[in-house]
């Protein structure tokens, strides 16, 4: 489970977070909508303790991200905004190096890689260099990297980004089966489409701040308009601009 | 558990090692051109060696110079009669120095009048100028001999107009001699773990993050601190192990002159390979730390070879100027980084005693610079700034 309370973050001049709170819970699809430089890559960096919130807590699975850095990478899969590989190693070595770095025994890398690969259709893959990858072959990489030691909470860092329809759709396919094993998933996108069609609970954030948390349905129910898009038009400020 | 420090160490060796084109390169231009110089300089020098040991003078005109053709074939000399086209060869290079003798020079010499002869030459190359002084030489000695005779032939003493006489006494060894020449060895000593540890050192930082792994890699529940120890690990092996083949390949290149006269000069072999290993690896260390700082502030690769590329000038500078300015030695040259492995190096090529406390200073001065450098990266790399990069 990962709890927000009142994140915010300021670079410089910069309000990157001002106002985020959320909880997402184990066994659930959270997502984190809106619009491009709203302040979600910020929020995920500060859940991944490699950004130190400017005020407010962030924990995972009761751990806080300030007290225990390392307790929270710990429990943390994290797919996150830069997810470039090594190019002169294979796909197995690539993911084989996380799982040692996290002090996995041999035969438990091997066992998770096979089975994500699985998942991932990646197994063919598996003893290519990586660097004639294309873009999805890249992205499946990255997330069984971030996945390998069977983490109880996920973050995904726009994980559909650039990728071909059928990539997308095997990917939400895993995510639905990471949920169905109870884990905790969080992702975010800039996509309507995406958060609607997969999120139990979506957490709409603008200019830093959340703006409206809950099921698609009361989400759209809340804001008074006929469909999800004009919800988060509305509720994003997409239509006003402000000076 | 296996050390994680060992595990960056290990992927990041093999990383390297899989980047072929690197690694030729840096095989190609550390390790083979060093002791290729060696080689070539060593030939010129013994080239320069054997014109000088064959006394041998170029004449033309030797049928008007009787007393002269007399004093050199007592002296050993090799007279060789000049081609007559000796002025457009000494231009071109293939001769060196030609002495003239003019027709009426023995008429003139009976007569007591000075008699010309002239000596042609190109002294804007170096490799003649053995022969040219040689030349000179002679015929200096000829003209004392002829004058010291007709002195004594009316009875003056010749030590009237040698009012000094000068001794040569030279205090320098053969191997002294050849450390002139071995400047060489101490500076590719010097360059060759910095070139060897550059690649990894930028790829392990600012590679790692043009690339965008390494935002995920301090994902890792992995403190800082032992990832760049690991990469800072895998730099020295690198610097480390090109150094060592550097010097070993001056160590074969330098047998190649064994049983010539060249030999004393070029005494390089295994015991001091070994002391300059003992000096050259913990100052590896330190230049591994240093390039990996540099690199660090570098946002993409290209950047952190420019920053590091004025890491070398620098470094290159240090030899030049101990060289050039004739630095004598001194203890505090053993706490200047460079400047201390760069003079003790002189003196194990001079044939010198070293002593263990020679060993010790500039050790731990390099080691506490790695240590410090490697300090800070890790510090950095816990930096929202350094990590994922200024815009």
């Amino acid at each position: 489970m990962i709890r927000v309370e009142k994140l915010a973050k300021r670079f410089g001049d910069v309000e990157a977070v001002r106002d985020v709170s959320f909880e997402a819970p184990d066994g659930k699809i959270t997502g984190l909508l809106g619009p491009n430089g709203a302040g979600k890559t910020t929020t995920l960096r500060m859940i991944s303790t490699l950004v130190r919130p400017t005020a407010g807590r962030a924990s995972v699975d009761g751990v806080d991200t300030a007290a225990d850095p390392l307790g929270v990478r710990a429990k943390l899969g994290m797919l996150s905004d830069a997810r470039g590989l090594y190019t002169r190693l294979t796909a197995r070595e690539n993911i084989a190096y996380y799982g040692q770095l996290r002090g996995l025994p041999d035969a438990a890398i091997a066992a998770s890689t096979e089975k994500l690969a699985g998942w991932l259709d990646l197994v063919p893959l598996l003893d290519r260099r990586t660097d004639g990858f294309s873009q999805g072959e890249r992205m499946k990489v990255a997330i069984a990297r971030a996945m390998v030691h069977d983490p109880r909470n996920i973050v995904l860092d726009e994980p559909t980004n650039g990728l071909d329809v059928m990539t997308t759709r095997a990917l939400r396919d895993v995510i639905r089966r990471l949920r169905d094993e109870g884990k905790c998933v969080l992702f975010s996108s800039h996509v309507m489409q995406e958060v609607s069609a997969l999120c139990d609970t979506i957490v709409i954030v603008a200019h830093g701040a959340v703006v409206a948390e809950g099921d698609p349905e009361t989400i759209r129910a809340a804001s008074g308009c006929d469909s999800l898009e004009d919800a988060f038009v509305k509720l994003t400020g997409a239509e006003e601009q402000p000076a | 558990m296996r050390s994680r420090t060992v595990i960056v160490l290990l992927k990041e060796l093999r990383d390297a090692l899989r980047d072929r084109r690197t690694a030729l390169m840096v095989l190609f231009a550390s390790i083979l051109t060093g002791p290729l110089t060696l080689v070539l300089m060593g030939q010129y020098l013994s080239g320069l060696e054997e014109k000088a040991s064959t006394l041998k003078v170029r004449i033309v005109g030797q049928e008007f110079a009787p007393p002269l053709v007399n004093f050199l074939q007592r002296a050993d000399v090799d007279i060789e009669k000049a081609p007559a086209d000796y002025e457009a060869r000494i231009k071109d290079g293939t001769l060196d120095a030609v002495i003239v003798v003019r027709p009426d020079f023995h008429e003139r010499f009976l007569a007591g009048d000075a008699a010309a002869v002239e000596l042609v030459y190109d002294d804007s190359r170096t490799e003649s100028q053995g022969a040219i002084r040689q030349a000179e030489r002679l015929l200096r000695a000829f003209n004392r001999e002829t004058g010291t005779l007709r002195l004594i032939a009316r009875g003056v003493s010749p030590n009237l107009i040698e009012a000094v006489k000068v001794e040569h006494s030279n205090t320098a060894t053969p191997r002294q001699k050849g450390a002139v020449l071995l400047v060489l060895i101490p500076l590719f000593a010097i360059l060759s773990p910095i070139l060897g540890g550059m690649t990894l050192a930028i790829d392990t930082t600012a590679g790692e993050r043009e690339r965008g792994s390494l935002e995920p890699l301090l994902a890792n529940p992995v403190p800082a601190r032992e990832i760049v120890l690991g990469k800072w690990l895998a730099a020295w092996t690198s610097a480390s192990l090109v150094a060592t083949l550097t010097l070993a390949g001056f160590v074969v290149a330098a047998s190649f002159f064994a049983g010539k006269k060249l030999a004393s000069l070029m005494q390089f072999g295994w015991p001091e390979f070994g002391l300059f290993i003992a000096f050259v690896l913990p100052l590896a260390a330190a230049t591994a730390g240093i390039l990996m700082l540099i690199a660090t502030y570098g946002r993409t690769y290209r950047e952190a070879q420019t920053y590091t590329s004025y890491f070398v000038s620098l470094v290159s500078f240090v030899p030049m100027v101990a060289i050039f300015t004739g630095l004598k030695d001194a203890f505090w040259q053993s706490v200047i980084p460079v400047l201390g492995q760069q003079m003790v190096l002189t003196r194990v090529l001079r044939g010198e005693s070293i002593t263990f406390l020679d060993w010790l200073m500039p050790a731990a001065v390099a080691l506490l610079i790695a240590f410090t450098c490697v300090a800070v990266v890790s510090r950095l790399m816990g930096e929202e700034r350094i990590v994922f990069g200024r815009s």
